[in-house]
C-alpha cells in the first residue's frame, strides 16, 4: 500500500507573497502580449511562432497530440486584455494575436474564424493553460465561457493539463534573453517588494494615486473597461 | 483499526502524479478508446503511459487499476479482451471490469490477475454479488450510487469480499450500466461507447445574461445570470413538465461522502473511491489532499475535519446523495 513518506507537494505559490508575486507576473504577461499586435503582423506572427516552437520543444507530448488533432482553430479570449489569440491546431499548428476592438475580436477575426471559443479573464485563463486550475470547476462557476465546438475545446484541455505543470511566463520569457535570466530573481523578490510599494502607495495623497493607476492601466492596455471585462488594472500592483 | 484505502481517479498521465503525490492509496486510469467510460477526447493513456504510470506509482508504494468497464460490443470483442492482456502484461495491481463474459476471459486468461467489479455492472444485492465471486474469483465490488448506508451494512454482513464506494464527484443518479438516457438523445451511451453526453453532442450558447447546454439538440438546461453551471447530462437536466421547468431527476449537484466515514466505516466499506476522471489535475490534486488529511484525522481518532471542496463541484452544491436517502 502507500508509502507514508510519499510527498505530499502538489501546489504552487501558496504563501501571500506567492500568490502576490504570481498576480504581478499574470499583469506583466498580459501587458507583453497587449504589446505584441504593436509590433506589427508579420513579426508578432514569427515571435509567436518562436514561442510556439520553444514550448513543444518543452512539451512534446502535448505538441505531437495537437499537431494529430484535425485541422481547427481556438480562439482563446481574455475579457481583461487588449489581445486575444487565435491558436490553430493539427499539422499547420499556428498562433497569432487579434487585437480586441469595441466589440471583441469579431471584426479582425474576419473569414478565418474559429471553430471553438474559450473566453475568461486573463489570469485565469493563464491558470487554466498551465494547468493549475480546474477548466471545469471555472466553467461551474462561470468563469469561464466556451462556445463552438466542445469536443476541440475538451481535447485541448486534456491534452495540455496532461502535461505536468506549464510554466508559460518563463518560457515566454526567455525567447526575449534578458528577461529570462532576470525571472527567477524578480519571482524570488516580488511579493515582498510589491507589499513595500503598496505600503508606500497608501501614504500618497488620493490624486497621484489615482494618476498611477491610470498608467498601470494604460500600460497593461486596458484603460477604462472594456467589453465584457473588467476595469482595467495590473493586477498585483494596487491594494 | 485499519485505514480505508483511498481510490482515486487519473485521465491523464499528469492528473496520476498529482494523485500519488497527494496520498492516494490506488490510481484507476482507463486506455484511450472506447473500453473505458470515461473515452473522452484527449483523455485517457496510451500503453506505454501505463507502463510509465505503474513504475511511478509502485516507486511509490501506490496502486494502479485499469478500468475497462464497458461492455463489448456484439461481435467485436478484440479491444476489450486486448486491453485485459495488456493490462496483465504491464503488470497493473487489478483490473476494474463490468461485462461477465469479459470477466470470464480475465478469469480463465490471468488467473493471477486481480478483480474488481466496476459500478457498472451495477451489483447492489447479495446473490448477485456472490454469482461474480464464485463465477469469476471477483475480489473487490464497487457499489452502485443507489444504496442507502443501512442497506450497505445489511449487504457487506453477508458477503465475504471487499466493498468500494463512491465518496465524492459527479453523480450517476441511475442504477449504472442500465442509464439510456444519453443514448437517447445522441446514439451514444457510458455502457458501450464510454461516454455520457459526448462532447461532440453538447453546444453552450450565451442567451444574454443566461447560459444554454444543449445534447444533440435538445435544451438540457438554461442557467440563469450568476447561477452555477452544470454538465448537460439527461439526469440533471431541467424540463418543463406541468407548471414550469423543474429538475425531474436530480439537481447539478456533486457527492460529497466525507461526513459520512464512521458511518461508511462501521457499515464495514474497505476502500472510498473519487469520481472524476475527466478532471484536470488540480481538482485531483486538491480533492485527493482534502480526503487524505479527512482519513488520516479519522483513523487518528478525531474528529473529521471540514474541508472546503465547494469551489470543485458541479452546480455549487454537494450532496450526500443516496446514502442518505431512501428515495430512488
Ligand atoms: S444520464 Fe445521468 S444517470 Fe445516466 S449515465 Fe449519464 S450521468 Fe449517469
Amino acid at each position: 500500500m502507500r508509502d507514508p513518506d510519499a510527498a505530499q507537494t502538489v501546489s504552487v505559490c501558496n504563501s501571500p507573497a506567492g500568490e502576490r508575486a504570481r498576480r504581478f507576473e499574470t499583469g506583466l504577461s498580459r501587458a507583453g502580449l497587449g504589446l505584441v499586435p504593436r509590433l506589427g503582423r508579420r513579426a508578432s506572427d514569427a515571435l509567436l511562432a518562436r514561442l510556439l516552437r520553444l514550448l513543444a520543444d518543452c512539451h512534446p507530448r502535448a505538441f505531437e497530440a495537437l499537431r494529430e488533432m484535425p485541422d481547427a482553430r481556438v480562439l482563446i479570449e481574455p475579457v481583461d486584455a487588449p489581445v486575444a489569440l487565435l491558436m490553430r491546431v493539427g499539422p499547420e499548428m499556428s498562433l497569432h494575436a487579434l487585437p480586441r476592438g469595441a466589440d471583441g475580436v469579431g471584426e479582425a477575426l474576419g473569414k478565418a474564424g474559429a471553430d471553438a471559443v474559450v473566453r475568461g479573464p486573463y489570469d485565469k485563463l493563464l491558470d487554466l493553460l498551465e494547468g493549475r486550475i480546474d477548466g471545469d470547476a471555472l466553467f461551474f462557476r462561470r468563469e469561464l465561457s466556451i462556445s463552438g465546438d466542445t469536443a476541440l475545446i475538451l481535447a485541448l484541455r486534456n491534452t495540455l493539463d496532461g502535461e505536468d505543470e506549464m510554466d508559460l511566463v518563463a518560457d515566454a520569457a526567455s525567447i526575449a534573453g534578458p528577461l529570462a535570466r532576470a525571472l527567477p530573481v524578480l519571482r524570488r523578490n516580488a511579493g515582498p517588494v510589491l507589499d513595500r510599494i503598496d505600503a508606500a502607495r497608501r501614504l500618497l495623497p488620493p490624486p497621484l494615486r489615482r494618476g498611477i493607476e491610470r498608467l498601470e492601466a494604460r500600460l497593461g492596455g486596458t484603460a477604462g473597461t472594456p467589453p465584457g471585462g473588467l476595469p482595467g488594472k495590473l493586477p498585483g500592483m494596487g491594494a | 483499526m485499519d485505514n480505508f484505502e483511498l481510490i482515486c481517479p487519473a485521465g491523464t498521465p499528469a492528473a496520476l502524479r498529482a494523485a500519488v503525490d497527494a496520498g492516494a492509496d490506488a490510481v484507476y486510469l482507463g486506455f484511450r478508446d472506447e473500453t473505458n467510460a470515461r473515452n473522452f477526447p484527449g483523455l485517457n493513456f496510451t500503453r506505454q503511459d501505463v507502463a510509465d504510470a505503474v513504475d511511478y506509482a509502485h516507486a511509490r508504494r501506490v496502486e494502479v487499476y485499469v478500468a475497462i468497464n464497458t461492455y463489448p460490443q456484439a461481435g467485436n470483442l478484440g479491444p476489450w479482451r486486448k486491453a485485459v492482456d495488456d493490462a496483465a502484461r504491464l503488470k497493473v495491481d487489478a483490473v476494474i471490469l463490468a461485462d461477465p463474459g469479459l470477466l470470464d476471459y480475465a478469469a480463465k486468461r490471468h488467473p493471477d490477475l486481480r478483480l474488481h467489479l466496476s459500478v457498472q455492472a451495477s451489483a447492489a444485492n447479495v446473490e448477485a454479488i456472490r454469482l461474480y465471486r464464485e463465477a469469476f474469483g471477483v475480489r473487490r465490488v464497487v457499489l452502485p450510487r443507489v444504496l442507502t448506508v443501512p442497506e450497505i451494512a445489511r449487504l457487506n454482513a453477508e458477503i465475504d469480499i471487499e466493498t468500494e464506494v463512491f465518496v465524492f464527484g459527479g453523480l450517476c443518479p441511475m442504477a449504472e450500466g442500465r442509464c439510456s438516457l444519453s443514448s437517447y438523445a445522441t446514439g451514444l451511451s457510458p455502457n458501450k461507447q464510454g461516454v455520457c453526453s459526448p462532447a461532440n453532442h453538447v453546444r453552450y450558447e450565451q442567451r444574454g445574461g443566461a447560459l444554454a447546454s444543449t445534447l444533440g439538440g435538445f435544451t438540457i438546461n438554461v442557467f440563469g445570470e450568476g447561477e452555477q453551471a452544470g454538465y448537460p447530462t439527461l439526469c440533471k437536466g431541467r424540463f418543463v413538465a406541468g407548471e414550469g421547468p423543474a429538475y425531474l431527476f436530480e439537481e447539478p449537484t456533486s457527492l460529497n461522502a466525507m461526513d459520512l466515514l464512521p458511518e461508511l466505516k462501521a457499515a464495514g466499506v474497505r476502500a472510498l473511491k473519487i469520481e472524476g476522471r475527466q478532471r484536470g489535475k488540480a481538482y485531483i490534486a486538491a480533492v485527493v489532499r482534502a480526503y487524505r488529511e479527512a482519513l488520516e484525522t479519522f483513523a487518528a481518532g478525531r474528529p473529521v475535519p471540514h474541508i472546503d471542496l465547494q469551489a470543485m463541484v458541479e452546480g455549487g452544491t454537494q450532496t450526500t446523495g443516496a446514502y442518505t436517502r431512501a428515495w430512488r
